[in-house]
C-alpha cells in the first residue's frame, strides 16, 4: 500500500509541478514578473513532490488508525493544511531588490493548491484500491 | 580713473577668493545608494533618494546637504508590510510624501564628520545630528553613516507594539563630481 501511495505521490507531485510551471509562464506573460529566483524549477519540483510524499506517508499512517474513513478525513486534512499554508506566501519576505513584491502572493498562492489538486485528481484513477 | 580700475580689480579678486573659499564642491548622487533601515521586526530600504550635496572635506563649515527620501519607495520585501508602512498608521505617504533633511552645520568629528540639521518626517520637523564618513575613491567618493531614529519622536506608528521604537538607519551614498 505504501509503495502505491508513494508512486501516486511522485506522479501527482510531478503533475502539480508541471502545472505550477505552466502557471508561472502564464503569469510572466500577463504580469511581467515570475520571481524565478525564489520559485525556481528545482524548488517547485522539490516542494510539490516532497509535499505529496509527506501526504502519502500521512495517508498511510491515517489508514492504520481510521481504517474505512481514511479518504474523507485525509482529504479534509489535506485541504485544511493547504489552506493554512497560505500564510507562508503572504508573510514571505522577498529580497529587497525584487521588483513588484505585491505580485508575489498572486503567483505563489494558487501554486500551493496544485499538489492537493494533483493528488485528488489522480487518486481515483491511479490507486483505486488503496 | 587708473586708481578706480585698480580698486575695482582688487575688489573683484578679493570677492573671487572669498567666493572660492565659501562654495563647497557640488557632488552628484550616484545610482547605487543605499538608504536602509532595520529593527527587531522589520527592515528594508527606500529606493528613491534625491537632493543636492555640496561638500568640501577641507572646509566642512561651507558644506551643505538638502536631501529627500521618497516615502512611497519604501521596500521591505513584503507587499503587505509595504502597504502597511505607507498607510496613515505609519508614514502616511499620501499626506507626507517625503522625508526631508536640510543641513545647518557640518563639522569635523574624530575621523569623520557630523551634520546637524532639520529632519522632517511625517510632518514633524526636529533638529537631528547625523555622524558620517566621507571616503574618496578615484574621481568619486562615498558618504556613509549609521544612526538611530526614535519613531515616536516623529509620531510614526503607535509607541511600543511589535516594531521597536528605535530604528537603525544605515546610509551609503556614492557620489561623483
Amino acid at each position: 500500500m505504501l509503495k502505491k501511495l508513494l508512486i501516486l505521490a511522485i506522479v501527482s507531485g510531478v503533475l502539480a509541478a508541471v502545472a505550477a510551471l505552466v502557471y508561472q509562464k502564464v503569469y510572466i506573460e500577463v504580469q511581467g514578473v515570475g520571481f524565478e529566483d525564489i520559485l525556481s524549477l528545482k524548488k517547485i519540483f522539490a516542494a510539490c513532490v516532497g509535499g505529496n510524499i509527506v501526504a502519502a506517508i500521512g495517508y498511510f499512517l491515517l489508514s492504520k488508525v481510521l481504517k474505512g474513513h481514511t479518504e474523507a478525513v485525509f482529504n479534509l486534512l489535506f485541504a485544511l493544511l493547504t489552506f493554512a499554508a497560505l500564510y507562508y506566501p503572504i508573510r514571505f519576505t522577498l529580497p529587497l531588490d525584487a521588483e513588484m513584491p505585491e505580485l508575489f502572493p498572486g503567483l505563489a498562492i494558487p501554486m500551493l493548491f496544485f499538489p492537493a489538486l494533483g493528488w485528488m485528481t489522480l487518486k481515483p484513477l491511479f490507486a483505486k484500491n488503496i | 580713473m587708473k586708481r578706480l580700475v585698480i580698486f575695482s580689480g582688487t575688489l573683484l579678486l578679493v570677492a573671487a577668493v572669498f567666493a572660492f573659499n565659501i562654495a563647497a564642491t557640488p557632488w552628484k548622487i550616484g545610482e547605487k545608494y543605499n538608504i536602509g533601515f532595520s529593527s527587531n521586526e522589520v527592515g528594508g530600504i527606500f529606493k528613491v533618494f534625491k537632493g543636492t550635496i555640496n561638500f568640501d572635506e577641507a572646509n566642512p563649515a561651507a558644506s551643505n546637504f538638502d536631501v529627500t527620501v521618497d516615502v512611497a519607495s519604501i521596500q521591505t520585501g513584503n507587499a503587505l508590510q509595504n502597504k502597511h508602512a505607507k498607510s496613515d498608521e505609519w508614514f502616511d505617504a499620501a499626506k507626507y510624501p517625503v522625508i526631508h533633511y536640510t543641513s545647518k552645520k557640518i563639522v569635523k568629528a574624530g575621523a569623520g564628520y557630523q551634520v546637524t540639521g532639520d529632519l522632517e518626517i511625517h510632518g514633524v520637523k526636529k533638529e537631528f545630528t547625523i555622524p558620517f564618513s566621507f571616503v574618496k575613491k578615484g574621481a568619486g567618493a562615498t558618504f556613509a553613516g549609521t544612526f538611530n531614529v526614535n519613531r515616536n519622536d516623529f509620531h510614526i506608528g503607535k509607541p511600543g507594539g511589535d516594531v521597536a521604537d528605535v530604528i537603525k538607519v544605515e546610509i551609503a551614498v556614492p557620489v561623483t563630481k
